[in-house]
């Protein structure tokens, strides 16, 4: 009752359903937005018969796996195979609370004071994301373990074995841009952005390159997918998952995908920036709200996703690897190097 | 507290045997494979057929000798043109008949195509194996159009029974020779799309360079044929060692590779396909004119004896050991299969491989059970 | 590895060429046919479905002996006619059974045929003959192979009670009724 109780409460809780509500869609039409780029890649039409060009069709998924009957093979570790896809999905839906979608808005002139419309930013924001997304991990693990499956256990080792190996690279990539932002806020990282005039893919192109290619890896997506790709001998860790249990996985793919998509525009594209934001020739731009421009930035990357996986064969598990440790580490360490001496040269960060 | 039975997680090298069953998206076909790995390393794998066994050679005995054309389309479904073109070939060399030039110029252009449209699934399926899912519907999008060629020749278009002893049971029909040239012009810019999208990729590179290595010696012992015994830099096709069907008239050449990797392989195959397309052209410029079917009785009935006769099908030397004893119907009719021949040498070519390599190994081979099993 | 080799390499120039390949066919016109509503055409040789004529027929058995696995079942009888004051002996079809589950479409039966135009014959384009049931609805006895009970023919086809002609299964080549009138 009163303005402290709304401002505490009631406008988070209302931020962190819209938050929710979007991802989960967002992942889900995901799906459909994948299966119709893949199918125009492929010369055919992907899925038309569902609702209106198929637009429905996520939803007939979504309602077929809810439907569908709850299996739980006999010898399972019961109370861990029934977890297991909370623990990754959780971690992906709650990193989404620091993620900043825009500039404070007073969306449309709705609102009579501007406001942020991201849930929050605490000051050690892409810690607080590289932390959590990986407790994802152990999702995988477990899932693996507990269907007492010897090849779901191997899937499961494997995919948690690439996940491990290139959260390193990733974390370094990461950190070279933390050097030019100076702060590890998210939304700061943006700003600083904006200070320098010009987004941090520019002057970090190297840490850019490996934390896509690092992404792509973290979520097990083509070329990367060895661990639950269909013509291998090993099926993968959500072998024996069925039903809303195996739907929670994929949800949690999705929205990894979405999440690595949305901090790679934050870290390198200036979040809700456009481009050359202190530019003024390009001051027409402005008309477009920011957070459109983070939506097309994700957009893009989540259409590069897709891309990656209409056009590229499927790395083996010991090339993906050694790709990991033997390329990525020791460039994205000679990168941080490099980074480093700029930013020293150049008096600091901006 | 509940504990998780049985398997140890890290076995220490133990030997598993495991069954890569008949049934698996990787598999092109029923094959089963028992295969013993030690952690991730293949140490022997055998593969097991017999899952699409027909006893297509018993009811070849019961069949007049037209009546086994259709059936030899059922054997290697993918290529059933080169399959007729064997048998036939086989009985008019016993009669002692030669078939017209122009039936044989129209056996060329056919086989040919056929062995494009072989080479096509073959690339589509090994990419889709090794995660590379857009080149299956580019190629098989060019298939439609051959296969669309055939239908407009004999009736059918994957089944063909295109071909009868002693010649053709149709004439070209009005407009063909221009859309199947059409066809042919516009091909190799498609290869050469495909290529784009693999030959120089790096990933392509890492999965088939080096794997399912077999030595030109080793291939020749083995008893492969085809784009196997080429790949491992053996100069050995049966259309320019023993040629029939007039290919001594036609100008192609016969590409080898230098490693007897997959890679290599990969690449002969890519360039046979365009060595077919040079066949096409030729034939169809040269095309006589003339009857498509020599004077043959209505019930063919060849002497006494046997012959052997094989060709160059897509997927290697395929042969038919025809024993005649003077009847309407084959007293034996003995295939020479190409891929069961080729797939023997899988054990070979993937000990001390990933099981990864084994399906792209597989793929390379490129083994229609339908062949192997009959 | 040449100073070019690094760079195509550092520069992951093969992995942009494939996925130009891919780009571009993104806005390639698409291979997709909207069956059921969109049906391609079967060219005119195509062999699909049977089409018997039973005047045509001179019953000599060809077809039967000709079909690879033999499922065309023949039974027929003699009858004495008068042709032209003369007693002759006809051969009067009892039974033309096809039974269609089994058959391979090779056409080798509409090859044997030698009447002119043939009485057996695949070219009808027709293809849908999907049952629920096998063994009653796809064994076509001598009615239903003129009537084409459970058979759905290419639009514009007629089953060969109707008049449908070999290599001609929708009367394209045929002069229409009207015109013959006059």
């Amino acid at each position: 009752m009163g303005n402290p109780w709304i401002a505490f409460l009631l406008v988070p809780l209302v931020k962190i359903i819209v938050i929710l509500l979007v991802v989960i869609l967002m992942a889900a039409y995901l799906s459909y937005f994948e299966r119709k780029i893949l199918a125009y890649m492929q010369i055919r039409i992907g899925p038309n018969r569902v609702g209106p060009r198929g637009w429905l069709q996520p939803i007939a998924d979504a309602l077929k796996l809810f439907v569908k009957e709850d299996i739980v093979p006999s010898r399972a570790e019961k109370f861990v195979y029934m977890i297991a896809p909370a623990l990754i999905t959780a971690p992906a839906l709650v990193v989404f609370s620091v993620i900043p979608f825009g500039a404070d808005t007073t969306f449309f002139g709705l609102l009579k004071q501007p406001m942020p419309p991201y849930l929050t930013d605490i000051n050690i924001g892409i810690l607080f994301v590289l932390g959590v997304s990986s407790v994802g991990v152990y999702g995988v693990i477990l899932g693996g373990w507990s269907s007492n499956n010897k090849f779901s256990l191997m899937g499961g080792m494997r995919s948690a074995a690439q996940l491990v190996s290139y959260e390193v690279p990733m974390g370094f990539s990461v950190v070279a841009v933390l050097l030019m932002a100076g702060s590890l806020s998210m939304v700061k990282i943006v700003e600083a952005q904006k200070q320098a005039g010009v987004w941090f893919v520019f002057p970090g192109i190297v840490a850019f390159f490996i934390y896509i290619v690092c992404g792509v890896a973290e979520t097990n997506r083509n070329p990367f997918d060895l661990p639950e790709a269909e013509s291998e001998l090993v099926a993968g860790f959500h072998t024996e998952y069925s039903g809303m249990k195996w739907a929670f996985y994929f949800l949690a793919e999705y929205a990894n995908m979405v999440l690595i998509s949305s901090v790679a525009t934050v870290l390198f594209l200036g979040g809700w920036l456009r481009p050359f934001p202190n530019a003024a020739a390009l001051a027409f731009l402005d008309v477009i709200p920011p957070f459109i421009w983070f939506a097309a930035k994700v957009g893009f990357f989540l259409f590069c996703y897709i891309w990656f996986r209409g056009t590229f064969p499927r790395y083996r598990f010991d090339q993906l690897m050694a790709l990991g440790w033997k390329v990525l580490l020791p460039v994205s360490l000679a990168n941080l190097l490099v980074v480093g001496l700029g930013v020293l040269l150049m008096g600091g960060p901006k | 507290m509940s504990t998780l039975q049985a398997t140890r997680p890290f076995p220490d090298s133990e030997e598993m045997e495991i069954s890569f069953g008949p049934q698996h998206p990787a598999t092109h076909g029923v094959l089963r494979v028992m295969v013993k790995l030690d952690g991730e390393r293949i140490i022997d794998a055998k593969p097991i057929i017999g899952y699409l066994h027909r006893g297509t050679e018993k009811i070849f005995e019961r069949e007049t000798y037209n009546g086994t054309i259709p059936h030899t389309d059922r054997m290697d479904y993918t290529a059933a043109a080169t399959n007729n073109q064997a048998l036939v070939g086989a009985v008019e060399k016993m009669m002692g008949v030669t078939v017209p030039p122009r039936a044989a110029y129209i056996r060329m252009v056919l086989a040919e195509l056929q062995r494009i449209a072989s080479h096509i699934i073959w690339l589509g399926t090994h990419a889709l194996d090794i995660g590379a899912q857009t080149p299956f519907f580019y190629t098989f999008q060019e298939r439609e159009i051959i296969l669309d060629l055939y239908e407009e020749y004999c009736g059918a278009r994957l089944t063909l029974n295109c071909m009868r002893v002693g010649g053709q049971p149709f004439n070209l029909p009005e407009g063909w020779t221009d859309r199947c040239r059409a066809f042919v012009d516009q091909l190799p810019a498609r290869i050469a799309e495909w290529e784009r999208l693999l030959t120089n990729n790096r990933i392509w590179k890492l999965r088939t360079i080096g794997v399912g290595v077999i030595s030109a010696a080793n291939a020749v012992e083995w008893g492969l044929t085809g784009p196997p015994l080429r790949g491992s830099g053996v100069k050995w096709d049966i259309r320019k060692v023993f040629p029939y069907d007039r290919y001594d008239e036609v100008d192609f050449e016969i590409p080898i590779g230098a490693n007897g990797d997959t890679y290599d392989r990969y690449l002969v195959r890519m360039e046979e396909m365009r060595q077919s397309v040079r066949i096409v052209q030729q034939c169809l410029a040269k095309l006589p004119d003339g009857p498509v079917m020599a004077k043959v009785p209505k019930v063919i009935k060849p002497p006494k004896g046997e012959i052997y006769f094989s060709v160059e099908g897509p997927k290697g030397e395929l042969g038919f050991y025809v024993v005649s004893d003077g009847s309407t119907n084959p007293y034996r009719l003995r295939v020479r299969p190409a891929c069961f021949i080729n797939l023997q040498v899988l054990p070979e070519l993937v000990r001390g491989h990933l099981v990864a390599d084994m399906i792209a190994v597989i793929g390379t081979l490129d083994i229609v059970l339908g062949e192997i099993d009959r | 590895m040449s100073l070019w080799g690094f760079l195509t390499s550092v520069f992951q120039v093969d992995l942009l060429q494939g996925l130009s390949v891919t780009g571009k066919f993104l806005f390639h016109r698409k291979a997709t046919i909207q069956y059921p509503e969109v049906t391609l055409v079967p060219k005119d040789r195509f062999r699909g479905m049977f089409g018997f004529s039973e005047e045509r027929c001179i019953v000599c058995h060809n077809c039967a002996k000709a079909c690879p696995i033999d499922i065309i079942h023949i039974a027929d009888h003699f009858e004495e006619v008068e042709v032209d004051g003369k007693k002759k002996k006809k051969k009067v079809l009892d039974r033309y059974d096809i039974d269609v589950k089994r058959c391979m479409f090779c056409g080798l039966c509409e090859e044997a045929c030698p009447t002119e135009p043939v009485a057996i014959w695949l070219t009808t384009k027709s293809y849908e003959t999907a049952a629920y049931e096998r063994n009653e609805q796809l064994y076509f006895d001598k009615e239903r192979l003129q009537s084409w009970e459970g058979v759905k023919p290419y639009p514009g086809v007629v089953p060969p009670n109707e008049g449908q002609m070999p290599n001609d299964p929708s009367g394209a080549l045929s002069p229409k009724p009207e015109e013959q009138k006059r």
